[in-house]
């Protein structure tokens, strides 16, 4: 059977440079899939090609059959691919609630009625809110973007992310300069979020990846040099080589 | 790759918009309060004619007015969609050209007619410019709206035959004020077309705000905030931008219109980068974001433009030290001061 979401021979060149060089990824449609290299190992730029950010200089992007290879970002996002970013991309002069609320209305629909008022999508609304309230985040929603801290505007991030309805969604360092307990809290979220659809997770933390993912794929040099349950990444020879071993 | 938004370079900081949650419901007084506020400036320049009645007060206020109408037309690209527009006044001068043109050669007599000629022709005018316009951000949007400006300058200045050349668009009809069939006045009557021109600038800022505050206007938010994220959640960015270009254009042809009718002249000066440079300041002067900001700070920048005037003739070297020292010491304008006095209790991290 075809795979939910695939990439065949997906290659892309920074001026002569090959930042992914004739990858395979394969993602199912539930579960959590983690993404693990050395950096400059052609991680985010794979997530760049698969979500619409950056071209593709040669390959496929497959999702549920169709050649989604190219296409722009917000025909991806209505499809169900949805992102965040490893550097903090919010709405800043926005309320927390309203960054919510515009990415849950700009999936909704309802973005051309000119003589309403926002409040009047009941809807959007009240999915915003529930987004807000499962993250923890409902406390801290009338104030500006801006003033959240910075663990909270991660948090924000994946609000963000959630609120276009993924079954697909690609999280880049979601937990980057966070405390550990904002790290363990956020990872229990996600692996939350797992069960009911498919999350790729590109992460540093290696407690993290070992305890809430069920698959990983190891890249290095733009190339995925391994795949498999956290315990088989473990105990693979060439990862321990590649990246692991780096730390003894 | 992506560009800093030339935009924030006026401003470091856009005015907050904290909307409030569906749990609560503080909006009835405030709705309230601003409507207050709203019919109460109304009442007053309804009144301004009757109670000055002089013939330049009257037509100065009106002009005022008039340029207001123009600022907060910019104020929906710059302070809503994040958009730098260098030359907005060329869709003023385009709008009252056309409509001259309607009422010298079409129908010197039909005020409605002139106005939909205007604001028809414009937009036709405008979605081409636009459909360039939106697949540039930053700094190159900023740059081609003074590239398209100073083509549609050139057009009002050498095209003698139809525009008047650097005489201008001469002789133009004042048609009467008509409304459903009843002749309410002349736009020749300076208090006449003062009253007409509140009405229209009035039912423009009305509409503007309510979609402003729309699910429409949230999405331009979204993308003046931040374009690649806008495009991340699945906002067609370019499509919105057209939008609000083509709204923005709209509005500033109806103050073209209005202007035509005002004054039965236009001359190319009036499309000129300084103009332009001019209704920006205005719009800063006024602060951003705010939809009548600019519209206070058409009403400061015209009325210092007069009283300096009448003290000496250099009246832009004061000016713009005037216009200098107010973006030094207030720089979010008039509307940032009224910000500063209910800054709202914030929250304590």
């Amino acid at each position: 059977m075809e795979p939910f979401f695939y990439t065949r021979d997906l290659y892309k060149s920074f001026g002569g440079v090959l930042a992914t060089n004739g990858v395979n990824l394969k993602i199912e449609e539930k579960g959590l899939l983690s993404i693990i290299g050395p950096n400059g190992a052609g991680k985010t730029t794979l997530i760049n090609l698969v979500t619409g950010r950056i071209p593709v200089s040669s390959g496929e992007v497959i999702y549920e059959q169709r050649d989604i290879t190219n296409r722009p970002p917000h025909e991806l996002v209505k499809m169900g691919v949805c992102r965040t970013f490893q550097i903090t991309s919010v709405f800043l002069n926005l309320s927390v609630f309203e960054n919510v609320r515009i990415a849950k209305q700009a999936q909704h629909g309802g973005s051309l009625k000119l003589l309403s008022s926002r409040r009047s999508l009941k809807q959007v609304n009240e999915q915003a809110a529930s987004i807000l309230e499962r993250l923890g985040l409902m406390d801290r929603a009338r104030i500006p973007a801006k003033y959240l801290a910075y663990g909270d505007q991660r948090v924000l991030e994946v609000a963000i992310g959630m609120a276009g309805n993924p079954r697909v969604l690609f999280l880049d360092e979601p937990t980057a300069g966070m405390s550990p307990a904002e790290t363990n809290r956020t990872a229990q979220l996600i692996r939350g979020l797992a069960e009911d659809l498919s999350i790729v997770l590109i992460e540093h933390d290696m407690d993290v990846v070992m305890s809430i993912s069920d698959r990983i794929t190891v890249m290095h040099y733009g190339s995925i040099i391994a795949e498999g349950t956290p315990k088989e990444i473990q105990a693979n020879d060439v990862v321990r080589e590649a990246y692991l071993g780096r730390d003894g | 790759m992506m560009m800093e938004n030339p935009a924030s370079v006026f401003a470091s900081e856009w005015p907050e918009r904290v909307e409030s949650t569906p749990a609560d419901h503080p909006v009835g007084t405030k709705r309230l309060l601003t409507g207050c506020v709203f019919l109460l400036i109304l009442g007053v320049l309804a009144a301004f004619p009757f109670m000055v009645p002089n013939r330049f007060y009257i037509r100065l206020v009106n002009e005022m007015m008039i340029y207001g109408l123009l600022a907060m037309s910019l104020d929906v690209l710059l302070g809503y969609t994040g958009l730098l527009t260098f030359m907005h006044n060329a869709y003023l001068g385009l709008g009252a050209y056309l409509a001259g043109l309607f009422l010298i050669h079409v129908s010197p007599s039909s005020l409605w007619l002139a106005f939909l000629a205007g604001i028809l022709c414009t937009s036709l005018i405008a979605l081409p410019v636009g459909w360039v316009q939106v697949r540039t951000g930053g700094l190159a949007f900023a740059l081609l709206t003074l590239a398209f400006g100073m083509m549609f300058f050139t057009i009002a200045w050498k095209w003698y035959a139809m525009t008047g050349g650097d005489d201008g668009l001469m002789g133009v009809p004042h048609p009467d004020i008509t409304l459903f069939g009843w002749v309410l006045g002349s736009s020749g009557r300076p208090l006449e077309m003062y009253l007409f021109t509140l009405f229209i600038v009035s039912i423009c800022f009305l509409l503007t705000w309510r979609i402003m505050h729309s699910p429409f206007g949230a999405v331009l938010e979204a993308i003046r905030e931040n374009e690649e994220r806008a495009a991340f959640i699945g906002i067609n960015v370019r499509r919105y931008k057209l939008m609000g270009w083509m709204f923005a254009c709209i509005l500033a042809s109806i103050s073209g219109v209005l202007f035509i009718l005002f004054r039965g002249y236009i001359g190319p000066t009036t499309m000129t980068a300084f103009s332009g440079a001019v209704i920006l300041m205005m719009v800063l002067l006024g602060g951003m974001g705010s939809l009548w900001g600019p519209m206070i700070g058409a009403g400061i920048f015209i009325y210092l433009q007069d009283y300096i005037s009448t003290k000496t003739e250099h009246w832009e070297l004061f000016l713009g030290l005037v216009v200098i020292l107010l973006v030094v010491f207030m720089p979010r304008g008039v509307a940032g001061l009224t910000e500063f006095l209910r800054r709202p209790e914030r929250e304590s991290r």
